[in-house]
């Protein structure tokens, strides 16, 4: 009890950090001059956001890994939304610096604008991609954009009205981000792609999500609007398996008890999800650990969890039901990418055995394969899009001297 | 060294015709320094016993594994990219290491080697017998070079075992990963189609935009691991679709080909039938693209739980096609491999 209260307090606490701090900065670029991360000048800006408390010194922020974080306050959903994204810089010069290694070819004048789209998994937050968001862009040469946000219940987003009561059920969860995906492509894409110097170009969405969050991008499909669903090229869902999933759900009390929900400080947070391998990349759990902590109030350094997983408990059962039938049959391009080994249910065995979607194994990564494996995922991610980007790539052949167009 | 009948003399050819290019391949291929001694020593007495041992489910020792794959590998490699078989001959589809079910196709389709079989590949992943369903494909292949055709799947690839469980077993019932190299490095040799009486067209996946005539596959240099891009790796990932003209893969590797395209191809190379594996049907065969394309699979129960039925198909010397089909094998019970759950998976 005594934790939910502190809890509570903290959240609040919290609430004035977004309004007064984060926001205002993060309002002084306009849309025209996007930094496209030079290096020196993110140095200068880690400077003057740095947080307050001596132990924060030495860690990075989110504007080392995204352009713009920006608070949606959405009344019908009753949250205010902490969201970060990275717009598209380079639209003029197209050159994509990754390795081309389909037999599909296409001219990189006619490609669409990839534009990933993330949500994360119960008990992590809209940073859990940040080291990914960055090398996706980076690897893109600007040329992709980035949204990611913390989900209710988690992160820096607070309900407006904390004494309504509150659903973590998956249809929930689907709407706050069907809200949030019509938001972004009301606010923000379609302003920059009505500009001249884009009229011909189209922009590719592609939902991508971790863990609950994966089953969230595949539920979240077939309910946006069509206008916004036509610019979808593609669901990726990382680390999750409807059947192992509901598995491992008995198992969550167990993991919760072992669990620490307050630490002395970020770095200790940092360190105890390195050393039980939560997170296995240090430059990624600098910047995705801390954002699942809050500092706590009075003179100490300590910090204690924001979300309490046991809120969500009588939800779980909504969680990943029926979503592998619904993922292999959604009507887009598939990407499954499993951490250590294929641990495929039923669905998704056969699903895969007739070829009906991209399974892809990272072996050496943990569970948070966004964050353990950043640069393998910005690749895979990058090659997903341009592997399907349907209105472009042109099929070659030699079969005759005909040229097949992809239909 | 006894030699008793014509596949003998094929094999003794064959060990004859590896001595003559051992060096070739040792250069190229750094081939173990001591196989050319091992080659001598075995004889067909030895490749019999081998065989009853592997039809038993066992594995055999390292040293062997050594033999076997340098004489499997004197005998594939004087395959070409395309295959010829002739009829009659039984086509078969993917087995990914269900050895029980392998049993289960040899008492459904008889014994080799009264019949003749092909293979279309994926012997290996998935399944917890890979080792002793490889081992014994490629024994019977090395005991019958012409009554046997086993060519290269997707799966016989040292990347795709890395995940899908072929070299983990190799590690787990070898105690390292020599095995497995040696099985890897042998799956390079493998063809890649095969032309039944030059009417119907064998290969593990699909039809690629680059190979429009079967003499293009003859150009290609397998000798390589399976590439991620290119005709070789579409022959060996590409799936029929009922969309026409060629499509993207879902997959992630090759491509898909509609009926349009199977029509063409059969008709530009004068064939009645393009048979493939790759994809799971339930009933373990599936005709597509108007009978211009059928796809086999004859792993029955695929991973111990889809439930599907499996298949092959005969082809007799008249051309007349029969599918076989079956249920998984009733076994002692496969050995409790406990799916570990993550601890956290939210």
């Amino acid at each position: 009890m005594s934790q939910d209260l502190r809890r509570k307090l903290i959240l609040k606490q919290l609430d004035k950090l977004n309004n007064n701090e984060e926001i205002p900065n993060s309002n002084l670029d306009t849309l025209g001059q996007l930094p496209s991360f030079p290096k020196k000048s993110i140095s200068k800006e880690k400077q003057h956001t740095r947080n307050l408390k001596n132990d924060a010194l030495q860690l990075p922020s989110w504007k080392d890994f995204f352009t713009k974080n920006e608070v949606v306050t959405l009344k019908d959903r009753n949250f205010q939304f902490n969201t970060y994204f990275t717009l598209p810089t380079s639209h003029k010069n197209n050159s994509v610096t990754y390795s081309e290694n389909l037999t599909t070819s296409s001219s990189t004048a006619d490609c669409t604008i990839p534009i990933y789209i993330f949500h994360h998994g119960a008990g992590s937050s809209g940073l859990s991609f940040a080291n990914l968001a960055k090398e996706v862009y980076e690897r893109s040469s600007g040329k992709c954009g980035c949204f990611s946000f913390d989900a209710r219940g988690h992160g820096k987003t607070v309900p407006i009205d904390p004494t309504k009561p509150i659903s973590y059920g998956r249809e929930i969860f689907v709407q706050d981000f069907k809200s949030l995906i019509t938001w972004f492509y009301q606010t923000q894409l379609i302003e920059i792609f009505s500009s001249k110097q884009n009229e011909k170009k189209h922009i590719s969405l592609i939902l991508v999500g971790h863990s609950l969050g994966g089953s969230i991008c595949t539920f979240v499909h077939p309910s946006l609007d069509k206008m916004i669903r036509s610019h979808v090229l593609g669901v990726a869902m990382f680390d999750i398996v409807e059947e192992a999933a509901i598995l491992a759900l008995e198992k969550v009390d167990h993991f919760l008890k072992n669990t620490p929900n307050a630490f002395n400080s970020y770095e200790d947070a940092i360190g105890w999800y390195m050393k039980h391998k939560l997170s296995r990349t240090k430059t990624s759990a600098e910047i995705a650990v801390p954002s699942l902590f809050a500092p706590v109030e009075g003179d100490t350094s300590q910090v204690t969890r924001i979300t309490n997983l046991k809120d969500f408990s009588p939800y779980w059962s909504t969680w990943f039901t029926d979503l592998s039938h619904s993922f292999v049959t959604l009507p887009t391009a598939k990407l499954l990418i499993l951490a250590g080994d294929d641990r495929l249910d039923k669905e998704l065995i056969i699903g895969q055995m007739q070829g009906k979607y991209q399974l892809v194994v990272f072996q050496d990564s943990g569970h948070f394969i966004q964050e353990d494996s950043p640069m393998k995922t910005a690749l895979t991610l990058l090659e997903f899009w341009k592997r399907n980007d349907n209105t472009n790539v042109i099929i070659k052949s030699n079969w005759g001297s005909s040229t097949n167009k992809n239909q | 060294m006894e030699m008793t009948d014509l596949e003998d003399i094929a094999m003794q050819d064959a060990i004859e015709e590896e001595e003559g290019t051992q060096f070739k391949i040792d250069k190229e291929n750094g081939g173990t320094a001591n196989s050319g001694i091992m080659k001598r020593d075995l004889n067909i007495n030895e490749l019999d016993e081998w065989i009853s041992y592997l039809m038993k489910c066992e594995t055999l020792s390292e040293n062997n594994v050594v033999q076997l794959c340098d004489l499997a590998k004197s005998i594939l490699q004087k395959e070409e990219n395309v295959r010829n078989v002739n009829v009659p001959v039984t086509i078969c589809g993917d087995i990914h290491g269900q050895f029980h079910d392998l049993l289960e196709l040899f008492k459904i389709g008889g014994p080799a080697p009264d019949t003749n079989y092909l293979f279309m590949g994926d012997y290996v992943d998935r399944g917890y017998y890979s080792v002793e369903s490889v081992s014994l494909l490629i024994a019977l292949k090395c005991r019958y070079p012409d009554r046997i055709t086993i060519l290269r799947g997707n799966h016989e690839s040292r990347q795709i075992t890395q995940v899908y469980g072929f070299y983990d077993e190799c590690l787990r019932k070898y105690g390292s990963a020599n095995v497995w190299k040696l099985f890897t490095d042998l799956f390079d040799y493998l063809p890649i189609t095969a032309l039944v009486d030059n009417k119907i067209f064998c290969l593990h996946g699909g039809l690629s935009p680059m190979i429009e005539t079967i003499d293009q596959i003859r150009d290609l240099n397998r000798l390589q691991e399976v590439p991620h891009e290119g005709p070789m790796c579409d022959l060996l990932w590409s799936d029929p679709d009922d969309r026409g003209g060629w499509g993207i893969s879902p997959r992630g590797a090759g491509f898909t080909f509609g009926q349009d395209i199977s029509e063409q191809f059969n008709h530009t190379n004068d064939l009645e039938l393009v048979a493939r594996a790759h994809q799971l049907v339930m009933e373990g065969y599936a005709w597509s693209h108007g009978e211009n394309v059928v796809t086999i699979f004859s792993a029955p129960n695929y991973c111990y739980r889809c439930g599907n039925q499996a298949a092959i198909m005969e082809v007799d010397e008249n051309h007349n096609r029969q599918f076989l089909q079956y249920d998984p094998s009733i076994r002692p019970g496969e050995p409790s491999v406990t799916r570990k759950t993550p601890d956290y998976f939210l």
